[in-house]
């Protein structure tokens, strides 16, 4: 007994020692459980929280994927309208292609009308030329006529010194043959038909000079010089038929920019008109006048003779248009001098009261001041 | 026998100076006066009896034709010469007509000139003799018919 209760004893010592092990092992396994389960719980803790936090963020997510997918239906239409666009661009480019070949096809076109114009322009400046110098034919054709009926008037105008010459030279001829010693006598003769010959030289001349066919050049001159040497050409014929002339030209020296030749053309004709206006008159007389206004000066020239009809004045001035017998007048002697006075930048009119005789008034621009005359 | 004296007129100056001289020179002894105008020769003529007047045809104012009637009127016996252009042959006609004894054509040729204006004078002069001889023959005629009547009557 002592054995079994050794034994015993042993044994519960036995038995309770390996209940104690038994219960630390408990008690350790428990502990571990337990820290496992703290730790479980921390875990599930932690877990928790991550869930939370996974939540959250899956909430984001669905934030961030409605924001996506709102984005990507924008970036859709956006695309949709870009093609769109695109596609209007290849419209627009299509047309601006179009365009392109219309505009290229407008610009050839237009070189071709460029070409054309161009063409037309040259021809117009042929025509223009061909105009100036039809013109300038005219002018001359109107002067030789002019001259034609200076010709019977010159002729007589030429034999006169001429006889002349021939008279002092004879005379010459003769007192050297009739041995007369005095020289003085001789050379007087001569120096007489040296002055004759002088006067016919001048008279030649000036008949060479209107009758040119010169360049129509420009250049300021003097109208008191124009009207004197249309008056020199027309002296004879008017002093024989007893027309008085009477020239008032005032105190100025009026200078207009035009062609001598030419206005003085227009003194001529005015003049040849005015010298057969009064052949019938019982007072035959022209005046001449002039005055100078603000840039521009007036010359009239007046005759005592019948008159122009009622109705004509202004058919006057049409080429060809005459009231002279056949034969007597070109009818162009007016209708130049309206041209040349037209080419001066003048104006040319005539006045005739009835009963009262024909007044033609020019005018004329005056030179720039401060113009210097051309040299003559 | 007293010089003669030959009136020219003419409107030009120098023509007056230059016929002058070479009639003086061709005619000796002969007094030439002028006139720039058919009226200022008018005044001459009315002055003074000429042996021949020299006149141009174209002056203005009265003119050479005018004046050769004016002149055959006033002085109907004075040979007129009448200067014309060249080729103006109807007014030299015209002036023939009128009474002009000759024309001279210009340029004047001074031998034909002093040709025909001699011609002219001695015409003249010869026309005057021929009257006077008529005078004369009249005269003597007169008195012979007087001698006649007064024989018939101591004869009867």
């Amino acid at each position: 007994m002592a054995m079994l209760g050794t034994m015993i004893a042993d044994a519960s010592a036995g038995a309770e020692s390996r209940l104690r092990a038994q219960i630390a092992t408990l008690e350790r396994r428990l502990r571990k459980r337990d820290e496992q389960r703290r730790a479980m719980l921390h875990i599930m803790g932690d877990l928790n929280e991550s869930n939370k936090r996974l939540a959250n963020q899956r909430k984001a997510m669905l934030h961030i994927l409605a924001d996506y997918e709102q984005d990507r239906r924008r970036l859709a239409r956006q695309t949709e309208r870009l093609d769109n666009s695109r596609r209007a661009v290849l419209h627009i480019l299509q047309d601006s292609h179009k365009d392109k070949s219309r505009l290229e096809a407008s610009r050839k076109a237009m070189i071709h009308i460029m070409g054309d114009l161009r063409e037309t322009t040259g021809e117009m400046q042929r025509r223009e030329q061909e105009l100036r110098d039809k013109q300038e034919q005219l002018v001359q054709a109107g002067k030789l006529a002019t001259l034609g009926e200076l010709t019977t008037g010159v002729a007589h105008e030429l034999n006169n010194p001429l006889n002349n010459i021939g008279l002092f030279v004879g005379n010459a001829v003769d007192l050297i043959e009739l041995a007369v010693t005095e020289k003085g006598q001789i050379v007087g003769e001569l120096r007489h038909a040296m002055q004759q010959v002088s006067k016919a030289t001048e008279i030649i001349s000036h008949l060479r000079t209107f009758g040119r066919a010169a360049p129509v050049n420009r250049e300021a001159i003097s109208l008191r010089e124009v009207i004197a040497r249309a008056l020199s050409l027309m002296r004879e014929q008017l002093r024989l038929r007893e027309i008085e002339v009477t020239v008032d030209l005032g105190p100025e020296e009026p200078l207009v920019v035009g062609n001598e030749i030419q206005l003085e053309q227009v003194f001529i004709n005015l003049l040849t008109n005015a010298r057969d206006a009064v052949a019938e008159s019982p007072r035959k007389q022209i005046r001449i006048a002039a005055a100078a206004g603000s840039g521009v000066v007036e010359v009239t020239v007046a005759d005592s003779g019948h008159g122009i009809p009622p109705g004509l004045e202004r058919r006057i001035f049409d080429p060809f248009f005459t009231t002279k017998q056949v034969g007597k007048g070109t009818g162009l002697g007016l209708s130049i001098t309206y041209g040349i006075i037209n080419e001066h930048g003048g104006t040319i009119s005539v006045v005739s009261p009835p009963g009262d005789g024909a007044t033609f008034l020019i005018h004329l621009p005056l030179a720039p001041a401060g113009t210097k005359r051309a040299s003559p | 026998m007293t010089p003669l004296s030959v009136l020219i007129v003419d409107d030009d100056p120098a023509l007056l100076q230059a016929l002058p001289q070479a009639l003086r020179l061709r005619m000796g002894g002969v007094t030439v006066e002028t006139a720039d105008s058919a009226t200022a020769a008018l005044e001459r003529i009315a002055a003074q009896d000429y042996d021949a007047i020299v006149t141009d045809i174209k002056m203005p104012g009265m003119d050479g034709l005018a004046l050769l009637a004016e002149i055959r009127t006033r002085r109907p016996e004075t040979p007129t010469l009448i200067i014309t252009g060249h080729g103006e042959n109807e007014l030299a006609v015209h002036a023939l007509r009128g009474g002009a004894c000759d024309f001279i054509q210009k340029p004047i040729d001074r031998d034909y000139f002093v040709a025909a204006l001699y011609r002219a004078i001695r015409a003249h002069v010869l026309n005057r003799r021929v009257k006077d001889r008529q005078q004369a023959l009249a005269c003597c005629a007169e008195e012979l018919e007087r001698v006649v009547q007064k024989l018939e009557r101591e004869n009867s």
